[in-house]
């Protein structure tokens, strides 16, 4: 019988030793599967690795303003420790904390409400959603420019409304004054982003399974507790991320304070990026102004480590051959 | 049509393995059930065959050629999916047709090799219809086309009814079989239901843990398992497996529990015993071998009823006995409660003895 | 046994308590509410568009314009005037470089997406993981080694560093965004494919590239949002006015003088019409690739 012959065949070649493949030939076997990301790592190599790298040498030296890189000059820690002794470090960092809570606390939190308020099936629900979106999709120059005539000392909309409400007497000046700019800023910043959190959120309440919330009407929750005890509790993950995502972003808001105020009135308005963009290209203070950058990037890479393991559960339990 | 040799496959991830020296032929026109619990590598072994994995080591043989290193496409195998995985863009007709189209047949036998596949499933009326407008069982049934239509030499099927409600599967099951009958095809079939593959198939291939345990005719893996573990997967209800301990007083052997009574053995049995590796030993039997009694014969052993299911011409009784729980089968005429102490009665000449360290069967030679 | 039910007494209906549904309610009046905060400086920017410059800087204001004109958008679309001509200047540099490093991003991002997706390569976790990782940092970080880069590449004023550098944010994001796609497409499709006959690649381009056509305009839209919008890079790295894109040539066009106000608004509701139109016309693309990610089933 030709399958007996066949086995016997088999035998007389010569035998594999079952062993574990070593780390380079993993690496070659798997070599097809690198020509489709070496594109984009090809282009991350040169615009993301090569600038890490570059801020971090810069952050050690004294460049002269012309950034003529020959000229520069080692300093060692110098300008860490001219930023850490700096008053204005520390004033700055507390306003980016402001800035940064309680943006994200109010962007979450009418996200979410708006998510709930979504959720039910109504006539025109995409279309208020769409229309909540947009300031989301608009460039945050075009925000900036809006709010910037609507809190005008003079004409602006806001101050004008309050007055014939007979809220104020006088109108207000939102950004022209060091103690309410940066929280009229944060108004700005909570309405731009808010339907970001907004359509994370919903997309987390689909996931809620309707049976959980029968289950516990049957159980006698009333809607509050629904929300407590079955909602909230499907939505941690979503919200994680959406969190994240959130604080990173503000923390690293530039557009909104550069073009309203430029960080003042008498810096009130500085926050961690626009001030390393002064120190770097209106002071041209470049190794000051790195040495902010690779603190920056310490603070992100905690923040990132959250970030990729809230992004990633789940991910290597997929199907993969 | 073609046969299959498996011939010491091993695939490993990391230090896992996922399939051990599984070595098994499928005959020509063969059906051939891959059957055990979920994570035991039957679905690997399919995948290792198809070629959607590569093979850590061993060959596989397609008809005449060792395909080891070929795509799946070169290896001349159609594959019905759990999930039936239908393209979900293309109509049914264009689900048909696309691994002709991939071989490049003319366009005029595409359609007629289609339309010829449709005619014998049923599906003619489908044909312009896209997949999620199919319902369960007609989406089995494209997905079994789109194999057929191939005329390839082996079919793989991965758990194919396990999506369908439990009467479509019946209904299927037996059309799966016909399907192989007519078109007398070589078929490995994936399932973790024994009853699926006691009723179809030709032969089964036990598998657990990564290793195959026994590949016989259905009726061989269910009168003659190898170890404890196919005794208790094949079979339903399971095969009842009591725990005891070997003794013999006079040149006599006997079963021996904790509770004091003791099953003396015929010279048959005491000659399987006699080759265990301790005087640990278990006890065997399917239902439908024990005989209950209400009163204390000899020859019996006590139990205790713990619950009582009529399912209609035949009443489950499931007993208490050294331990362990017992299935016994009875006519619904006989009447017990729970918690009723009963005496059960073994046939010797069916019972089933594995070694208690070594979970494998004993054998009387 | 008896199937009957003995009934000792005659059963009491129960009214049903009815109270208002006070949670509906609040949803509706916080709806209204942020309706209105959402529309509230979108509806201004409108009105003062249709001012003349006189009409805007009155207080109190007109709430209601009370001539309206559309001066303002025929000033900035005319392409004779001095105003007009750099108006759509800078909105078709906008055009092409938003287009451009959209068309690059997603030929880039969609093999590696799939990659990421599909294969378990040594390496995979850590390279993905440094992909994500770059949305976590501000242009700022890079905006010198960048500015240094391009002096290099003899890119400076040119378009092409910025398409260059916009890639650095759009690829991460769209092989996110792309890989989320992927991951929800079965993979017994693309091994049905390859039983039936087709390479990994014929199996790629006629199975997973049509399933995955909404995520492929989804990475898209953001692409080409994430670039019309972007304002820093623009900003240091263009310093000739025919060079310059939407956000950065209105800004220095119109802060030269005394504000004009009307003018300003009008500019900034044309640079945010291809955006919005976009959106709302591929809203459901949008929204649903943004979730993806994040939201595992």
């Amino acid at each position: 019988m030709s399958s007996v012959e066949k086995q016997a065949i088999f035998r007389d070649v010569p035998g594999f030793v079952p062993k574990r493949p070593s780390f380079g030939q993993k690496i070659w076997r798997s070599r097809a599967d690198y020509l489709y990301v070496a594109p984009a790592i090809l282009v991350m190599l040169v615009v993301i690795a090569y600038p890490i790298y570059y801020t971090i040498e810069l952050s050690f030296f004294n460049t002269p303003a012309s950034l003529s890189l020959a000229d520069k000059q080692f300093n060692g820690i110098d300008n860490y420790v001219t930023i850490l002794t700096s008053p204005v470090f520390w004033k700055v960092t507390w306003q980016t904390i402001v800035w940064t809570v309680l943006s994200t606390f109010f962007a979450f939190l009418l996200g979410l409400g708006a998510a709930l308020a979504l959720h039910r099936e109504f006539v025109g629900r995409a279309l208020l959603r769409g229309l909540l979106l947009i300031p989301w999709v608009i460039s945050a120059v075009a925000a900036s420019y809006v709010w910037k005539w609507l809190y005008h000392s003079d004409f602006g909309a806001i101050g004008a409304a309050l007055v014939q409400l007979g809220i104020t007497d006088r109108p207000i000046n939102f950004i022209d004054n060091s103690t309410s700019a940066l929280y009229s800023l944060i108004v700005v910043n909570v309405w731009k982003e808010f339907s970001f959190a907004m359509i994370m959120l919903m997309a987390g309440l689909q996931t809620v399974p309707d049976s959980l919330l029968r289950a516990a009407q049957v159980d006698g929750a009333n809607p509050w507790q629904r929300f407590w005890h079955v909602t909230f509790p499907h939505l941690s993950g979503v919200s994680t991320v959406t969190i994240l995502l959130l604080v990173v972003q503000n923390f690293n808001s530039f557009i909104i304070p550069f073009i309203m105020t430029g960080g003042g009135p008498v810096g009130s308005t500085q926050i961690w990026i626009t001030h390393i963009y002064e120190l770097a290209f209106l002071r041209q203070r470049w190794g000051v102004g790195a040495a902010y950058a690779v603190l920056l990037f310490i603070i992100m890479m905690t923040l990132g480590y959250f970030y990729v393991r809230a992004l990633t559960r789940g991910d290597e339990s997929r199907a993969g051959a | 049509m073609a046969q299959v040799v498996l011939k010491d496959l091993v695939k490993t991830y990391g230090s896992v393995y996922a399939a051990k020296d599984v070595s098994l032929t499928v005959n020509d026109g063969e059906f051939v059930a891959l059957v055990g619990p979920s994570g035991c590598g039957k679905t690997t072994t399919l995948n290792l065959v198809a070629g959607l994995i590569p093979i850590t080591s061993g060959d596989i043989v397609i008809g005449d050629r060792i395909v080891n290193d070929l795509d799946p496409k070169d290896r001349d195998i159609a594959m019905v999916f759990q999930n039936y995985a239908l393209y979900p863009q293309k109509t049914v007709f264009q689900n048909l047709a696309f691994p002709l189209m991939m071989r490049k047949l003319p366009k005029d036998e595409i359609d007629r090799k289609v339309r010829e596949a449709a005619k014998v499933l049923d599906i003619t009326h489908l044909l312009e219809r896209k997949p999620r407008e199919l319902s369960g069982g007609q989406q089995q049934r494209v997905a079994l086309g789109r194999a057929l239509v191939r005329d390839p030499a082996v079919f793989l099927m991965d758990e194919p009814l396990s999506n369908l409600d439990a009467k479509l599967r019946v209904q299927m099951r037996s059309e799966i079989k016909r399907f192989h009958q007519d078109l007398n095809a070589t078929i490995i079939y994936v399932t973790h239901d024994q009853l699926e593959a006691v009723t179809m198939a030709d032969k089964m291939a036990v598998m657990n843990g990564g290793l195959l345990q026994q590949y016989d005719t259905p009726a061989n893996v269910f009168a003659n398992p190898v170890n404890m573990f196919v005794a208790s997967f094949v079979g339903s209800p399971a095969m009842s497996l009591v725990p005891l301990e070997l003794s013999s007083s006079n040149g006599q052997s006997a079963l021996t529990s904790a509770e004091g009574w003791s099953l003396p053995l015929s010279e048959r049995n005491a000659r399987k015993v006699a080759g265990a590796s301790s005087n640990k030993v278990v006890l065997g039997a399917r239902h439908s071998t024990i005989n209950l009694h209400k009163t204390q014969m000899p020859g019996t052993v006590p139990a205790r009823v713990y619950t009582v299911e009529p399912t209609g011409d035949i009443t489950f009784v499931q007993a208490f006995l050294a331990g362990a729980i017992v299935n016994i089968s009875l006519p619904p005429s006989v009447v017990v409660a729970p918690d009723e102490q009963v005496w059960l009665e073994f046939d010797q000449d069916r019972i089933h003895l594995f070694d208690g360290q070594t979970e494998m069967a004993l054998r009387a030679d | 046994m008896t199937s009957e039910t003995v009934n000792s007494a005659e059963p009491v209906r129960v009214a049903r308590r009815r109270g208002i549904d006070g949670w509906r309610w609040a949803g509706r009046i916080f709806l209204t509410l942020l309706v209105g905060f959402t529309i509230m400086p979108m509806f201004w920017m409108v009105i003062t568009s249709l001012k003349t410059g006189f009409a805007a800087m009155q207080y109190p204001p007109q709430w209601w314009p009370a001539s309206p004109t559309l001066d303002n958008y025929w000033r900035l679309l005319d392409p004779n005037g001095s105003v007009g001509r750099d108006f759509l200047r800078y909105f078709w540099n906008s055009m092409f470089v938003s287009v451009a490093t959209t068309v690059l991003a997603v030929l880039v991002a969609v093999p590696a997406a799939y990659a990421f997706s599909r294969f378990r390569f040594p390496g995979r976790n850590f390279l993905f993981f440094a992909i994500l990782l770059r949305n976590m940092f501000p242009a700022v970080v890079f905006l010198v080694p960048l500015f240094i880069l391009m002096r290099v590449l003899g890119l400076v004023n040119t378009h092409g560093s910025l398409i260059l550098t916009y890639l650095t944010f759009g690829l991460p994001l769209a092989i996110w965004l792309l890989k989320g796609f992927y991951d929800n497409i079965p993979i017994q499709l693309e091994q049905a494919a390859r039983i039936d006959g087709a390479t990994r690649f014929q199996a790629f381009f006629h199975i997973v590239m049509p399933l995955s056509t909404p995520g492929i305009i989804a990475t898209s839209i953001y692409s080409f949002i994430g670039a019309w919008n972007e304002y820093i890079y623009a900003y240091t790295f263009l310093t000739r006015h025919d060079q310059m894109t939407l956000p950065v040539g209105i800004q220095r066009f119109f802060s030269e003088n005394a504000t004009d106000w009307p003018g300003l608004m009008a500019a900034t509701f044309l640079m945010s019409v291809p955006v919005v139109v976009l959106f709302l016309v591929l809203q459901k693309y949008f929204v649903r690739a943004l979730t993806e990610g994040a939201v595992k089933h």
